[in-house]
């Protein structure tokens, strides 16, 4: 296999010595420097026919190792296998430009190889003064291999709490005033990658330890753009006790409508629905897709129908629109936050498709892809923690729409029938909160009649 | 009746004597009856024996039974001894002996101080194997990137510690039945209590009951070997007996060794949620293993896990946890014993390798002297004593002879002994055994490393040759997408012969048997790149080593077995 690797090193770059201009080849320098020595650049080597370009797997040698010819310096991933890459120069590892887990062009720079030790600070120099500008005649420079690297995550992450790189993972690092360091290995490796310092660091683990979370949660502190970029490379880390949180954009959101929401003069109306034959009716098309969520959003659809007036909304305080299609919104908590993704003309749309419609949408929710329309354009909303085992709530009304109702669980009740007996029946409380200004309690109170006359005879809901 | 068939065997020409046998350059037979006088020149020490009413006595009535037991296996006794094979310790090593002995028809007997199975089936590979079998389920379970790829959806996996403890702890006593009842039917003498040597043939066991063999085989095994300075609580700090019982997973484990055990209980407490810490006195991680493989195994198995590690130092002293405070760990440099750091961790697992068990076993009564602790013997198992000359009689098999101590090992020796004892000479070529270690993926040998097979080249002047492949181009392996790891063979391109075999990736440790039966039986490469591999499965892998190297045209091919001796 080393016989395919004798690539990686291409006829060398010729660097005057104490020039610190990363300009070579081009134009040399004249300087007054007795030794002309080489610094080499590794390139990504090809490894297949087809590879056109490689990830480093990892650095089997560090910056400053000393390197034998023949020695594996570094093991590159190509399409088809990982290889260990040798190298054909003595020399000393002087700078590596493509960090583990990079992606490299084959023939780009991956690296830069000293012949003497005095060179290794110009290689350095070399590797990060380079820029894009000028890296001798070969290919593409190599900030934009390292520019390429698929972890785009980390390097979002890495700048506001960018301190010095904690020490290799094999030595435990002590520091100074006889204060030791203690983290677990795995917070360790999180602070090497995050790029987080751990002296200074307060443990929360065992004994004062450090321990992962504790790293995340300073990682996460640099920024509101860094935990974002956080929460993406690690797993959600938990509730940190006592700690200052600043809002995601979600939150801040929902934050700004909420206290809008207190400009709007709302009152509350109740009502009690009996689902005997919704339940049924639920338990017949179940097995078609057919969802609880739908069922609910497709009667208060055809009540909204009937009612205009509640499904209009006031947004300037002098005039109001009624609202030519019925767009059903439905809250629906997400992770960090919540989404109310709308159910469109939930009147005219059947049954099995609004079914479908929601399934598409909460799975856009859950993957944060909805499109705008798809969340902000709900003229009526529906909440529903009935799931939860709640019997009765009440909803704070969305800014811009007229109604919200609160929808609690259905539950097995004993009910006095009007033929004087005692019966048990399903129910369940439904609230609805709305806006004064156009619409009054008559509204509200006929709306629900209508809405408790189509759930509790829903064949109207399948058409 | 076993006399006689001893006697034929014995006419069977013996090839490898002139060259090697220096005690024993007569004929065999002419040996054998040596011994028969040396063991009537012992007869006082038998009437002792018949002395004791708690032993078997040889006498006319327990003739019969044993008579009668020769008829379900286990062979008729010797006329002046109580047995023809004693093996004291019932682990896989005596077993093994144990039933081989019965199929060539010896009336054998096995003594067990603690319980049947020894280390590997109560408190090594077989409960380890439990533990590992959920480690890996739990690791591709949390590989969320992993099952993904197969297009499955887990939602969080979880385990109850307890269950998968039970689970081990099962395993074992199912297999030890198992063993237990493979003796049991086959007619052998379980013998329990403490066994150790009185004299030549002759075995005391239990409190004083006293039994004489033609031949005696030492199988005594190992335990776990702790460094001085280190305090086993059996609870924060740990050897694998403990490890095995999984009475709890600790947040942070520091394993002290990364040899076999420690890599595989670094996969298991690994895939339960702990944080490793790995204690290596040499240089690097994993020695032992061919440097290539190491290396890519430290890239699959160390770094990207939830491990850090420290090269080179020593755990000068380990102090369990108590008074709340967490187990100490003071680390000196391996080569200039300075301090180098403490470590404070939540427990610690000393797997530093294994001493032999050889302790009270009354080889002073045969003038054999230990060498630390291991029972030295010569390419045939024979016991050496103190002035180098080999016991008559007396063979030691397994751990507690330090050859190579792994369980199959000291099965094939076992086996290998009893071949010679009933007249057959073998040599076991040690080199022909495959070892495995069981991490995810597991890692599997045989033969030598790409350094000793280069050393041993350059002084007997031969080419070595290295070919490899990946697991990334087996069809099997990429439909497992498990595509990680390597096999690579080191050959001699002039005659073909196959030095070693090497395999990083799925199921290792089942792969390697093609390669070390092809050593063992001294196969060619030119002939056995022709044998056919069902497609697609993994051994495509070595199919694919045995089609890439490049023998040179005039090796012959040749079925015709050379051994190799060690």
């Amino acid at each position: 296999m080393s016989r395919l690797l004798q690539t990686p090193f291409l006829p060398s770059v010729t660097l005057p010595t104490k020039t610190r201009s990363s300009v070579t080849g081009f134009r040399v320098k004249p300087r007054i420097i007795p030794i002309q020595a080489k610094i080499r650049e590794i390139f990504m080597p090809a490894l297949s026919s087809t590879m056109t370009e490689g990830k480093i797997v990892s650095w089997v040698k560090s910056e400053g190792d000393k390197l034998n010819k023949g020695e594996s310096v570094v093991v590159v991933e190509s399409d088809k296998a990982d290889m260990d890459v040798e190298t054909f120069y003595d020399g000393y590892l002087a700078a590596i430009m493509v960090e583990e887990g990079g992606v490299a062009p084959v023939g780009s720079a991956i690296a830069l190889l000293a012949e003497t030790e005095d060179e290794i600070a110009d290689a350095k120099a070399k590797a990060s003064g380079g820029g894009g500008d000028s890296q001798a005649p070969t290919s593409s420079p190599p900030t934009a291999a390292i520019e390429a690297p698929v972890s785009v995550e980390k390097k979002i992450a890495a700048p506001p709490v960018s301190v010095k790189a904690v020490a290799a993972s094999a030595v435990h690092p002590a520091s100074e005033g006889g204060k030791r360091i203690v983290a677990s290995p795995y917070a360790k490796k999180l602070a090497k990658e995050l790029k987080v310092e751990l002296a200074g660091l307060v443990g929360s683990g065992p004994m004062g330890r450090i321990v992962a979370k504790d790293v995340e949660a300073v990682a996460a502190g640099g920024g509101v753009q860094a935990a974002v970029a956080v929460k993406e490379v690690v797993a959600a880390p938990g509730v940190e006790l006592g700690s200052v949180v600043p809002f995601t954009t979600m939150q801040g959101a929902v934050s700004r409508n909420m206290v809008e929401s207190l400009t709007v003069p709302t009152f509350r109306v109740g009502y009690t629905i009996t689902t005997d034959a919704l339940d049924a009716l639920y338990k017949k098309i179940k097995s078609k897709g057919v969802t609880m969520t739908a069922l609910l959003a497709k009667a208060t659809a055809l009540a909204l129908a009937k009612h205009p007036v509640v499904n209009s909304s006031c947004r300037d305080g002098n005039s109001f629109v009624y609202n030519s299609s019925i767009n059903v919104a439905v809250a629906v908590a997400i992770d960090g936050g919540l989404i109310t993704p709308v159910l469109q003309n939930a009147d005219k749309v059947d049954i099995y498709s609004l079914s479908r419609k929601w399934k598409e949408l909460v799975d856009k929710a859950r993957a944060k892809q909805l499109q705008p329309q798809e969340y902000n354009t709900g003229t009526f909303t529906l909440s529903n923690l009935g799931m939860f085992g709640v019997d009765r709530f009440d909803a704070i009304l969305p800014p811009g729409t007229g109604a919200i109702m609160a929808v609690g669980a259905s539950q097995p009740s004993v009910v006095a029938t009007k033929d004087g007996r005692i019966g048990m029946k399903n129910q369940m409380q439904v609230n609805v909160t709305a806006d004064h200004r156009v619409i009054y309690g008559s509204d509200l109170a006929q709306f629900l009649q209508t809405l408790a006359s189509i759930i509790e005879d829903p064949k109207d809901l399948t058409f | 009746m076993a006399l006689s068939f001893s006697q034929t065997s014995f006419t069977r020409p013996n090839h490898v004597l002139g060259s090697t046998g220096s005690v024993f350059s007569t004929p065999r037979s002419l040996r054998f009856c040596g011994l028969r006088r040396e063991a009537f020149g012992f007869s006082p020490s038998n009437q002792l024996a018949l002395r004791s009413d708690r032993i078997r006595i040889p006498s006319r009535k327990s003739f019969q039974v044993f008579a009668s037991a020769s008829s379900n296996g286990n062979g008729a006794p010797p006329k002046s001894f109580d047995y023809d094979l004693i093996i004291i310790g019932a682990g896989v090593g005596g077993h093994g002996a144990a039933l081989h002995a019965v199929e060539k028809g010896l009336k054998t007997a096995i003594i067990e101080g603690d319980v049947v199975g020894g280390t590997c089936v109560n408190r090594g590979c077989v409960p380890s194997k439990a533990l590992l079998a959920v480690s890996g389920r739990m690791r591709e379970l949390q590989n969320e990137h992993h099952m993904k790829s197969f297009g499955l959806q887990v939602s969080a996996a979880g385990y109850d510690r307890q269950g998968v403890a039970d689970h081990a702890n099962n395993l074992a006593t199912k297999i030890r039945n198992n063993l237990t009842n493979s003796m049991k039917a086959l007619g052998v003498d379980i013998l329990t209590g403490f066994g150790s040597v009185l004299g030549p043939q002759k075995v005391k066991y239990g409190k004083d009951n006293i039994i004489t063999a033609k031949d005696i085989i030492i199988a005594t095994g190992s335990v776990p070997f702790v460094p001085k300075g280190i305090e086993v609580d059996g609870k924060t700090v740990i050897t694998s007996d403990h490890a095995l019982k999984l009475e709890s997973v600790p947040d942070w484990i520091a394993i002290v060794g990364s040899g076999y055990i420690g890599l595989e209980f670094s996969d298991v407490y690994t895939a339960l949620g702990s944080e490793v810490t790995f204690i290596e006195a040499l240089d690097q991680l994993m020695p032992g293993f061919d440097p290539e493989i190491s290396k890519l195994a430290q890239r699959v198995l160390i770094n990207p896990r939830k491990i850090d590690y420290h090269t080179g130092v020593f755990a000068s002293k380990i102090t369990p946890a108590k008074d709340g405070k967490p187990v100490l760990i003071e680390l000196i440099d391996a080569k200039t014993k300075e301090p180098k750091d403490t470590l404070e961790v939540d427990a610690a697992l000393i797997a530093t390798g294994r001493a032999p068990f050889t302790n009270g076993l009354g080889l002073e009564n045969v003038n054999v002297v230990t060498q630390r602790g291991f029972i030295p013997v010569d390419e045939r198992m024979r016991v050496i004593d103190g002035n180098g000359t080999l016991v008559p009689n007396l063979y030691c098999i397994g751990d507690a002879n330090g050859k190579l101590m792994l369980a199959h090992a000291a099965s094939a020796q076992g086996i290998s002994v009893v071949e010679q004892v009933s007249g057959r000479d073998h040599v076991l070529n040690h080199l022909s055994i495959p070892a495995a270690c069981f991490t995810h993926p597991e890692i599997s040998m045989v033969g030598l490393t790409e350094p000793q097979a280069k050393e041993k080249g350059e002084k007997e002047g031969f080419k070595v040759s290295v070919v490899k492949t990946s697991f990334k181009a087996n069809t099997k392996a990429l439909a497992e997408n498990e595509g990680e790891g390597i096999a690579k063979m080191i050959y001699r391109p002039d005659n073909g012969e196959i030095l070693g075999v090497h395999i990083f990736g799925l199921h290792a440790a089942d792969l390697i048997h093609e390669a070390s039966n092809a050593i063992a039986l001294g196969t060619r490469i030119q002939d056995i790149k022709l044998a056919v591999h069902a497609h697609p499965t993994l051994s495509e892998v070595l199919d694919e080593l045995f089609k890439a190297a490049k023998v040179e045209s005039h090796a012959t091919t040749r079925t015709v077995s050379e051994k190799v001796v060690v």
